[in-house]
């Protein structure tokens, strides 16, 4: 069968001026082509920075200023696109090229209803107006499985959830029929049983529709899920293209290689992410005062950690109209950490894992059970000192390496503040331990000296475990570390956690959303979802044989891929 | 919906009670009222016979409990200086002050935001830079000045526009209004201009400043990629978004242009409450001066009031706030 193309690219490049006075320039683009024919979904995959993005707007012309497009042509049905003005984009923009945005829930503007959006997409791009389009709109929404469609019109974006607001986001999309959708990573905001479901409704419209689909992701296992073919960038560069099954199994291009086995994978834990060109040895400098105090019995055996019971229920603030309402985040869970050991928490967003990690820490009071650190619990201590050297023995390393470092310290007093703060160290050692710390985490001693801004976020993410580190924890709670980041920068900052804790034998308790993720760190896992620990056991029962339903869910939604073929 | 305004209703009220303490303690600490009324030659006896007539023997929250009474019931006292009811005279000359307060508002609203938007989307171009250039000038340069200004320019050098007085007014709902007729109108102009201009900076920078938030909001490209037309996206996306603060602001400039255009009244000579308010200071007219402060405490409550329904009517977030 000789599919029509829909979207030919040829040989597009796409600067951004960097300095007007010395001519430099960022090519966000350069030199991709890419053919696209009806009904397909081609992959475009790459890190960030790799331009995914800037294609989906060049073909849009929704370039911002100062971006320009330097060179290369776009043929839309076997028309150019090039030298358009922007009411003759407006005419094909939403009646021949639809747009998907990553995140729905800003997608849409807050203080119009869902119905008022639709209609005016609608109304803007087919002849249609009054009670034809508002039929149309519950006719799209259906389309775009959207249940209740009729009321849904009514409502404001808030009042609905991320997934649904996809979907509303879709039915917008195929308003007028369009030839081509441009979607810019559509399922990165959703839970992975949304992510799943969407992405079955997105595979349904393009089948049915005949509508050929850009899909822009980083995210491997989508991309094997979805496309047919794949484009693979970096850095504004083409790396490699071709079938999807080909370029993901087999790939050519070492970049690509390296991409592949840096995803998580879900099937089988491995020891390490096998990366070209990591460096795994921690060369052992000055690492006796981590060293120190640290001899403690390192019997495997023994609970570091026992949570029994404990329960958070948050209250919403009384008045005279509404009594408080009460929402328990937390109910009833226990489990036991042993030294040494990783624990994972998964769960989709709202289960609770992170207010269990903040319980642990101290930084929220708990409701009912108690938490049990090193034989002694938590709550019962009256010491303040005693309290505080608990305290200071648990660590944490939080989700947004950008929020949270203090942009106004150099990354050397990020890490020692808070020590000297507690007169662990005296504060003459404090910028040598600086430096020790910054190169025990794999970056470079002189660069203690600069602030934050000047990091990438896989290093900002290092700086904040060298300040973990600098307390000598027995314990660490790891809330999301990687999900703001790369894959290929994921798999290197997993790896330096795992090769910490070999050396400084660390026990953590390692939260995430990411069930690949915890497939390779961890050694227990605990499954929650709305509050509750559903399911308890080891990785391999877990993930082998889950026993819970909802365990089951989240695997099989899980977007598979099985890694570079072997042979 | 109805929860909502409830609630504010109440909180309103309670706003009210406790600035009505406020005005009545700082009455109570500020002056005796007894050695201002009474005349030089006056016994002691008279002067007690004074305090117990003004009620000033009783206890405090029993003054108080009077004081409020009275005022509930619409009963300000009587001005020293005009010997007349207060209420009576604050009503004489609140339509006069309403009149260019609204003007001045429409004015402001209707140049302003339509210039900040632009000035908002076309950024750096000359057309914004001269409009901001402009602004800063109307914004920063004093009141009574630019009042001067207009004097000079509209009313002496080019003999268009009267500078002083109300004019002839025509009567509607049996007060009088100047709007109503060609003169009047005339009169009102130079005054609701000079009133005007600060309030075309301040809506031009707040929707400037909303304008350039909003539209590198991801909604924004978005609605560009449905394909809606440009005009479209201004009115119904961005303009719905940068009200919410510009109706806060107005709000409260409404109660402030109501309130505090004393100098601008002075100046052109009209008759509005804020020259009422300057003249009863000026001769220690102190009922006028507390009931001006009360009404005017009641009429930023009001309109704060209304500032909050308008919020929720405006941005679904709140009304659904539970």
């Amino acid at each position: 069968m000789n599919k029509s193309q829909v979207l030919q690219i040829k040989n597009l490049t796409v600067s951004y001026p960097l300095d007007s006075e010395k001519n430099a320039e960022l090519k966000a683009l350069d030199d991709i082509s890419i053919n696209l024919n009806a009904a397909e979904i081609i992959g475009i995959v790459g890190e960030s920075g790799a331009g995914k993005s800037t294609i989906g707007k060049a073909v849009l012309g929704l370039l911002d200023p100062p971006a320009k497009m330097l060179a290369g042509e776009i043929k839309l049905l076997g028309k150019s696109m090039i030298g358009l003005n922007e009411t003759q984009y407006e005419s094909l923009r939403g009646n021949q090229i639809g747009y998907i945005y990553q995140n729905p829930m800003t997608a849409l503007n807050p203080v119009l209803t869902i119905g008022e959006q639709i209609i005016e997409a609608i109304e803007a791009n087919t002849n249609m107006s009054g009670k034809d389009s508002y039929n149309f709109a519950i006719h799209l929404l259906e389309r775009a499985d959207v249940s209740f469609a009729k009321d849904r019109l009514q409502k404001y974006p808030h009042q609905l959830s991320g997934g649904l607001c996809q979907r509303i986001v879709f039915a917008i999309a195929i308003a007028a029929k369009p030839k081509l959708i441009i979607a810019d990573e559509p399922t990165t905001a959703l839970d992975v049983t949304v992510q799943n479901s969407v992405l079955q409704t997105l595979i349904k419209l393009s089948k049915e529709e005949e509508i050929a689909i850009i899909l822009i992701t980083h995210d491997i296992g989508v991309v094997s899920e979805t496309c047919d073919y794949v484009y693979v960038l970096k850095n504004g560069k083409h790396i490699e293209q071709g079938e999807t099954v080909e370029v993901l199994e087999k790939p050519k291009q070492q970049y690509t290689k390296s991409l592949m086995a840096s995803v998580p994978l879900i099937e089988k834990r491995l020891h390490r992410f096998s990366l070209p060109n990591s460096n795994s040895e921690i060369n052992s400098l000055n690492l006796d005062y981590l060293k120190e105090e640290r001899n403690i019995e390192f019997s495997s055996q023994q609970a570091i950690l026992q949570i029994k019971n404990i329960s958070k229920t948050f209250f919403t603030p009384a008045s005279i109209f509404k009594p408080s309402e009460a929402f328990e985040a937390v109910r009833n869970v226990s489990f036991s950490v042993k030294r040494g050991e990783t624990v994972g928490i998964v769960g989709e967003s709202g289960s609770g894992k992170s207010t269990i990690g903040r319980m642990i820490l101290g930084l929220e009071d708990l409701t009912a059970g108690s938490i049990i650190y090193q034989g002694q619990d938590l709550s019962n201590i009256s010491n303040n000192e005693e309290r505080l050297k608990h305290q200071l023995s648990m660590q944490c390393i939080f989700q947004d390496p950008f929020s949270s470092l203090n942009p106004r310290m150099t990354a050397g007093e990020n890490i020692t503040y808070g020590l000297k703060i507690h007169k662990l160290i005296d504060a003459n050692k404090a910028k040598s331990l600086a430096e020790d710390l910054m190169e025990i985490v794999g970056l470079k001693k002189e660069d203690a000296n600069k602030l934050p801004h000047a990091f990438s976020g896989g290093e900002r993410q290092r700086i904040g475990i060298a300040r973990a580190l600098g307390y000598r924890p027995d314990f660490i709670f790891c809330d999301e570390p990687t999900s703001a980041l790369d894959v290929s920068v994921q798999a290197n900052l997993l790896n330096l956690l795992k090769d910490l804790q070999d050396q400084f034998s660390l026990t953590l308790l390692f939260v995430s959303h990411d069930l690949a993720v915890i497939r390779q760190m961890c050694d227990k896992v605990i499954v929650m979802k709305d509050g509750k620990a559903l399911e308890k056991g080891n990785n391999d029962d877990i993930f082998e044989s889950p026993q819970h339903n909802y365990t089951k869910s989240l695997l099989d939604s899980m977007p598979k891929f099985s890694g570079i073929a072997t042979n | 919906m109805i929860s909502y305004i409830t609630k504010r209703l109440w909180q309103s009220g309670l706003l009210a009670f406790i600035m009505s303490l406020i005005v009545f303690l700082g009455m109570y600490v500020v002056g005796d009222p007894v050695e201002m009324l009474s005349e030089e030659d006056w016994t002691e006896q008279d002067k007690i016979e004074l305090a117990i007539e003004l009620g000033l023997d009783k206890p405090l929250h029993e003054q108080y409990l009077n004081f409020a009474g009275d005022i509930i019931q619409g009963d300000f006292g009587v001005s020293f200086v005009h010997n007349r009811p207060v209420l009576d005279l604050i009503v004489e000359r609140l339509p006069a002050t309403l009149e260019i307060a609204v003007l001045a508002m429409v004015i402001g609203l209707s140049i302003g935001i339509p210039l900040g938007i632009y000035s908002g989307i076309k950024n750096n171009s000359r057309g914004s830079r001269i409009i901001s250039f402009f602004s800063t000038i109307g914004y920063s340069t004093p009141n009574f000045w630019q009042a001067i200004l207009l004097i000079m320019v509209f009313a002496v050098f080019l003999k268009w526009l009267p500078a002083s007085g109300r004019g002839l007014t025509n009567s509607m709902f049996g007060i009088e209004w100047a709007w109503l007729s060609l003169d009047g109108l005339k009169h009102m102009t130079l005054p609701a201009i000079n009133l005007a201009i600060y309030k075309i900076c301040m809506q031009q920078r707040l929707a400037k400043s909303g304008t350039q938030e909003i539209l590198y909001q991801e909604y924004m490209t978005f609605a560009r990629a449905k394909g809606i037309t440009r005009n479209r996206i201004i009115r119904r996306h961005l303009l719905r978004n940068i009200l919410i603060p510009i109706v806060t602001i107005t709000g409260l400039e409404v109660g402030g242009l109501i309130a505090f255009s004393t100098v601008t009244e002075t100046i052109f000579s009209w008759p509005g409450i804020g020259k009422l308010l300057l003249d009863s200071i000026h001769m220690v007219d102190r009922p006028v001066v507390v009931a001006y402060l009360i009404l005017i405490t009641l009429m930023f409550v009001f309109i704060n009031f209304i500032v909050d329904v308008m919020y929720a009517f405006l941005d679904p977030r709140i009304r659904h706030q539970k």
